[in-house]
């Protein structure tokens, strides 16, 4: 029972970092960029969320799209003012670029915000939960969840049923080919940083209902994020959505299961160095991840 | 013999880089009786230990071009190593260090193996991923002071064997012999085969491989000796800060200051490191002294140092010696 239980639980942070996840795996698959500023893209979304609601006095499930918005446009702001002029040069600049970008936003929050840890305290969903016989849900992990399928399947339907995700994916397979068709190749570019801004925003809005916000709290997520697209296959949507999943479970079964063996060294602050060590495992056994088809 | 010789022969640089070199090192040998106050001279032996870590890093992320972001997990190692032995068994510093580079070394390997099977940003993320996994063990290990870090014992009287003096002067020209040490192996490195193997499989890997260069093996030979010079200057942290704990010698924030030292300077160059750390790490030093002393401006020197790290890989991405060398050609 209590398996089942951390089972559900996972399913549920699975879809949150599916979400945070799906971001990431665009942006890859269209550029072949890592953006190591994605977490704190998230943070944003979270503290936009949380400012929002606190100084509108307004529930922070309604001001989720005070978050999409703030993180789109982050998104789309970061593409023209910096990744644009980081695509000139090698593998290395680009990823110190991002680099920068991630401490910049780090600290810039910091310097306005302080490190504090904060919460949100009232909100309508906040501490109720939802009990299903003998499973206990908090309304904030659900709706979350609920809230992150939706937008997941909202960018699959953009991407594969829309001609602009056509364009997009046109783009992602080959530039050159998809610029001779006529596909402005750099607005592509920056569609796939504010989709990818946008949902990871959408995240931080419904991650902080039930977690604490600082300006450090993207460092975790983004590596989560980072395994999970590794799981799934770097470009691959699909594989984001499951591989987040997947590593929502194993994040929620294993300090279970170290409380059932009774090991102290399965403990849950080992939770997400398994993470990591789940990434290293991945990408050095299968590099093209469940669902790749790059590289 | 001929090591030697290659590794003191500094005569295919120009004149300007040989002058510069010289009074560089007649301002370091003088610098102690210069009169600077400690805060000043505390900044000189931050600024060599980092060069000589970013001299480190240039191996494998200069020379053989892999982004390399786990650094952090070799300055613990050595670190830890010199501290428990001291702690523990009362070993001193001049064994513990060599014991504490060749755990660097082992380790590097057992970890390279399987981790130059990656590329480019496979290979980037794995190596934090691999810097975080160790930092987290060691944030959870109560044998070693978990969470709380380790405090060397002080002793009454200054103490060579473990390295223990009154006066930083004796700490400045501790490392400033390891500066040196770093830089004619450096230079001798750039001349040497691998060095060369590593240049080659940077620009194009499938060519150097057709060539008969095993990548793989050279990367890893490159890595492991990158850990061993950032484990020196671990064991040198342990000894001169009389305290370590899982976060000042492994967080994350230490390989990646590690890596954009030798990249703001210019990866792949014999200057560039040092370049790098002596723009970042006063920068660093005074704007954290300057500004974080005033309340409510936490952490707008790092947002300058972002916004430089961001300005040098959009514009050149050789960094500032990059920036130089255009200018000398500009010039000539």
């Amino acid at each position: 029972m209590i398996i089942l239980d951390a089972i559900i639980q996972g399913i549920l942070m699975g879809l949150l970092f599916a979400l945070v996840a799906l971001g990431l795996t665009i942006i890859f698959g269209v550029m072949d960029i890592v953006n190591f500023a994605h977490g704190e893209f998230l943070m944003i979304g979270m503290f936009t969320a949380y400012w929002t609601s606190l100084l509108l006095h307004v529930d922070p499930l309604i001001a989720l799209p005070t978050s999409a918005i703030v993180g789109t446009l982050l998104g789309v702001a970061s593409y023209y003012w910096l990744v644009k002029y980081l695509l000139r040069g090698p593998m290395i600049a680009q990823l110190f670029g991002t680099f920068g970008l991630m401490l910049f936003l780090r600290y810039l929050a910091q310097f306005l915000f302080g490190t504090d840890y904060r919460i949100v305290q009232k909100g309508l969903l906040v501490g109720k939960s939802l009990s299903l016989g003998p499973f206990i849900l908090d309304w904030t992990k659900l709706s979350a969840a609920i809230l992150s399928l939706f937008a997941f399947t909202l960018v699959y339907y953009l991407l594969h049923r829309t001609k602009l995700g056509r364009a997009l994916r046109a783009t992602a397979l080959n530039k050159e080919a998809a610029s001779y068709m006529g596909i402005k190749t750099d607005r592509m570019n920056a569609l796939a940083w504010a989709i990818g801004g946008g949902t990871v925003g959408i995240a931080g809005g419904l991650l902080v209902n039930f977690w604490y916000v600082y300006p450090t709290v993207g460092l975790l997520f983004v590596m989560i994020a980072f395994a999970s697209v590794a799981l799934g296959g770097f470009g691959s949507i699909k594989g984001a959505f499951f591989a987040g999943v997947i590593i929502g479970m194993i994040e929620m079964l294993f300090p279970v299961l170290g409380h059932l063996i009774g090991s102290d060294f399965l403990g849950p602050h080992f939770k997400f160095t398994l993470v990591y060590f789940a990434y290293f495992i991945i990408v050095v056994l299968r590099p093209q991840g469940l669902f790749g088809w790059k590289h | 013999m001929e090591t030697l010789r290659d590794a003191f022969d500094f005569s295919d640089f120009s004149k300007a880089e040989r002058i510069g070199l010289g009074l560089f090192t007649i301002f370091l040998l003088v610098f102690p009786w210069l009169g600077a106050g400690s805060f000043v001279k505390a900044v000189m032996i931050q600024f060599l230990l980092f060069s000589l870590f970013g001299m480190g890093w240039n191996t494998i992320g200069g020379y053989g071009g892999q982004v390399e972001l786990g650094k952090a997990q070799y300055v613990g190692i050595g670190a830890y190593t010199v501290a428990l032995m001291m702690v523990w068994w009362k070993i001193p510093f001049w064994v513990s260090m060599p014991v504490g580079v060749l755990i660097a070394i082992g380790y590097s390997f057992m970890i390279g193996y399987p981790l130059f099977r990656l590329k480019g940003h496979y290979f980037a993320i794995a190596t934090i991923c691999t810097s975080l996994v160790l930092q987290d063990i060691f944030i959870n290990w109560k044998l070693v002071g978990a969470a709380k870090g380790i405090e060397l014992p002080i002793h009454d009287h200054p103490d060579f064997l473990f390295m223990q003096f009154k006066s930083d002067v004796y700490y400045f020209y501790f490392i400033m012999a390891l500066f040196y040490a770093g830089l004619f192996y450096m230079n001798w490195f750039r001349k040497s085969k691998l060095g060369y193997q590593l240049r080659m499989i940077k620009e194009d890997e499938d060519a150097a491989e057709s060539l008969g260069i095993d990548a793989r093996w050279c990367k890893i030979k490159a890595y492991s000796i990158a850990s061993a010079f950032v484990a020196v200057g671990g064991g040198f942290m342990a000894v001169y800060n009389l305290y370590i704990d899982p976060y000042s010698v492994m967080d994350l924030d230490l390989s990646i200051k590690i890596a954009l030292m030798a990249m703001l300077g210019g990866a792949g160059s014999m200057w560039g490191p040092i370049i790098g750390a002596a723009f970042l790490i006063p920068l660093d030093r005074f704007l954290g002294s300057w500004l974080g002393g005033q309340k409510g401006l936490i952490g707008v020197d790092f947002m300058i140092y972002a916004a430089m790290i961001m300005v040098v890989s959009a514009y050149q991405p050789r960094g500032i010696w990059g920036i130089i060398e255009q200018f000398r050609r500009k010039g000539a």
